[in-house]
């Protein structure tokens, strides 16, 4: 039996607290197609599709670069293609991170606040890249091409900084709803998807309701404009935030069911 | 590993049954290897792991099995190298079985034999003639 | 850090998860001794997997204590970093690879050995750029067995690793696990029905039934604690009589019963009564323990007790 005992696995060195929690967003990146790779796909295609319609509209807006086809190309909502993708891996962090991680020995609150901080940081690059791409495109005029996708719905209207601060919450937002949702799914299955679609419809359609019996759409019209691009970012920083501690407290005793 | 090599693991040719303690059985395959001199005395047994591996045992039971016939005297323990057959096991192995011998089927045959009315002397014939006991069972 | 027995890997009392109205674990108390490979044995919907979600504290006991290596699991990193659960059931995000599971492993896993790996994926002949979607249940499986075996955890839990493994590559799953837990020696919990195939692996059992613990015994005394005595009816009863009966079985004037404990002087008794013994398998005994215990009225026949093991002995 003495001849058993050589070279133990019965111990291990146990891992800081910031090296676990990078070692999750790491997990997350190990296939680098899913946060990088696919989305900036995304955004190519969308970009040639935008250049041939910008074609199209200059054509028919008699000359592209006049301030018309600008202005009509600012409609296009090409620059937020990959969101679509997006909130779905933010599903898929959770749904079959989550599985994964605990598999792998992971807390479940290293595991979130690694999933956190993968989310901010992709979403900072992806905020830093889109508000750059957005400069660029004004600097050569639509890439020499008369052709602007950057420069669509609210970017490039209030400047560099407005644009990164914009995209970022929008980022986070697309994320932590994806994730909080599949986190509902996990804790709670088809009730909690039910009992959560129930609950926004009702807070949605009553909002509606409030505010037409009040007849206040004019102030609210009013609001909105008040609060400028950045102001009304600031505030989807709201439903960021508790979509995201949200998503903690549900997952705090989640189980990963078969 | 230099398992597979080993005359004692060579000369394996029983599995592990079922049904009975694998330690056991790890214990009488040694016995049997140093009786019928497979392996040889102060040479070396194959090592705890090495038996696990080639039988598909856990070699906790693998070491229980060797370490038994260490408690017996059979093998000893040389640090930091292995097991080794003592010097006399074999002749002290040979001892322990002929005692079982008597027991174990001497005893139950001149029982069987009393019974029948056969004497020792008459038992004793008929093992020394064994086909000839066959053909007079036969006429009777 | 906790004070912790270096001899015991788990410590449990009186442990019990209800689901609403259903008892997954009814009140059970055990302990694993370190460095051992322990069978946690029962038939399909015992509650096994519900028991190692507990030990990984993937799941949250309803009451009772529970211990890995000194402390509660459940958002324990200290103590989770030291172990590693492979199950049958493992789900992967939809884009991987074998190669991003075996990427990241060594991230989680301290002990991780990517040489073992490496010749493992050479053993299960696993494709590592292949999607995991795509994987045949077999190639899913071997993910697993190369990750449980290849982290080296302190404790590794294999829940059913082998769904879709050919006899072949079992083997192989069963002979790098002795070799490397030769060479490694951790505690590994491998929960299973095919218990003849994997019995000779086994330090000691722990058998599991309704969520309850029915044995918790070394495998070695298990062995050959049991025989069962062939015969003429008459005979046997006689011979059974005031014995411990575990199952009985018959057809016209033969009889066939499992008994307990029986030395070597009674076997030379029974043999000279005439009745053939002959060893019962750490499976048969199961088997027979398990159906007999859950014979009674409330539960399910016998029949089908047999059913749920495969009984290919």
């Amino acid at each position: 039996m003495t001849d058993l005992m050589t070279g133990t696995a019965a111990s291990v060195h146990p891992r800081s607290a910031p090296t676990r929690i990078w070692n999750v967003v790491r997990l997350h990146l190990v296939d680098r197609r899913t946060y990088i790779g696919i989305p900036w796909l995304i955004v190519g295609i969308a970009f040639v599709i935008t250049v041939f319609i910008a074609q199209i509209i200059g054509f028919t807006t008699g000359g592209l670069g006049t301030p018309d086809a600008i202005e009509g190309q600012r409609y296009s909502w090409a620059v937020l293609s990959p969101q679509w993708y997006l909130v779905v891996v933010g599903v898929q962090a959770i749904s079959f991170g989550f599985p994964l991680a605990l598999g792998f020995g992971v807390t479940r609150r290293d595991f979130y606040l690694g999933t956190a901080l993968l989310f901010v940081l992709i979403s900072a690059g992806n905020a830093l890249a889109f508000a750059v791409l957005t400069q660029l495109e004004q600097l050569t005029h639509g890439w020499w091409l008369n052709s602007y996708m950057f420069n669509a719905l609210w970017l490039g209207l209030d400047g560099f900084w407005v644009d990164v601060f914009s995209f970022f919450v929008m980022q986070l937002l697309v994320f932590f709803v994806g994730a909080s949702i599949a986190t509902i799914y996990m804790r709670w299955r088809m009730p909690g998807m039910l009992v959560f679609w129930s609950a926004l419809a009702l807070a949605i359609v009553g909002t509606i309701m409030l505010i037409t019996f009040t007849s206040s759409w004019p102030t609210v019209a009013i609001w909105f404009v008040a609060q400028g691009i950045a102001g009304i970012f600031a505030w989807l920083l709201v439903p960021a935030a508790l979509a995201a501690l949200g998503g903690y407290l549900a997952l705090r005793k989640a189980t990963p069911k078969n | 590993m230099s398992g597979p090599h080993h005359p004692l693991i060579e000369s394996r040719q029983s599995l592990i049954e079922a049904g009975k303690p694998i330690f056991m059985q790890i214990a009488e395959q040694i016995e049997n290897d140093i009786i019928d001199g497979a392996i040889e005395e102060e040479s070396p047994v194959p090592s705890t792991n090495e038996f696990a591996a080639f039988h598909r045992i856990n070699p906790a039971t693998a070491g229980k099995g060797v370490n038994r016939l260490v408690d017996d005297g059979i093998l000893y323990k040389r640090r930091g190298i292995g097991m080794f057959v003592a010097t006399g096991a074999r002749q002290r192995l040979v001892g322990a079985r002929t005692e079982q011998f008597r027991t174990n089927f001497v005893g139950p045959l001149l029982d069987e034999a009393a019974k029948l009315g056969i004497t020792p002397e008459q038992v004793a014939d008929m093992i020394k003639n064994p086909t000839a006991t066959e053909r007079k069972a036969n006429n009777s | 850090m906790t004070r912790t027995d270096p001899d015991t890997a788990v410590r449990v009392a009186g442990l019990t998860k209800r689901f609403g109205t259903f008892t997954a674990i009814d009140d059970v108390s055990f302990t694993v001794e370190r460095n051992k490979i322990y069978g946690l044995l029962g038939r399909n919907g015992a509650g096994k997997t519900t028991l190692m979600q507990l030990l990984t504290g993937q799941q949250f006991a309803t009451s009772g204590t529970l211990e890995v290596f000194g402390a509660s699991p459940v958002e324990n990193a200290r103590v989770l970093q030291s172990l590693c659960f492979i199950k049958e059931s493992q789900k992967y995000p939809d884009s991987f690879r074998p190669e991003h599971v075996l990427a990241s492993a060594p991230w989680f896993f301290a002990n991780w050995d990517a040489a073992f790996a490496a010749r493992l994926v050479d053993d299960f002949r696993l494709p590592l750029n292949r999607p995991i979607k795509k994987l045949s249940r077999g190639q899913l499986s071997a993910v697993g067995v190369i990750v449980g075996l290849a982290s080296r955890a302190p404790l590794t839990f294999f829940d059913e690793p082998y769904l879709g493994l050919d006899a072949v590559a079992r083997q192989i799953f069963y002979d790098r696990l002795l070799e490397d837990y030769a060479e490694h020696p951790r505690t590994v919990i491998l929960s299973t029905h095919l218990i003849d195939e994997v019995s000779n692996l086994l330090e000691h059992v722990l058998v599991i039934d309704e969520g309850r613990i029915l044995m918790d015994q070394d495998a070695e005394q298990l062995r050959g604690s049991a025989s069962t005595v062939v015969g003429k009816k008459t005979d046997v009863d006689a011979f059974v009589a005031g014995r411990d009966i575990i199952s009985r079985d018959g057809i016209g004037g033969l009889a066939s019963v499992t008994v307990s404990g029986l030395s070597e002087a009674e076997r030379t008794a029974a043999r000279a009564a005439g009745l053939e013994l002959s060893p019962v398998s750490l499976q048969q005994l199961i088997v027979q323990r398990t159906t007999s215990t859950t014979g009674s009225p409330t539960t399910h026949d016998a029949v089908t007790a047999t059913d749920a093991w495969s009984t290919h002995s």
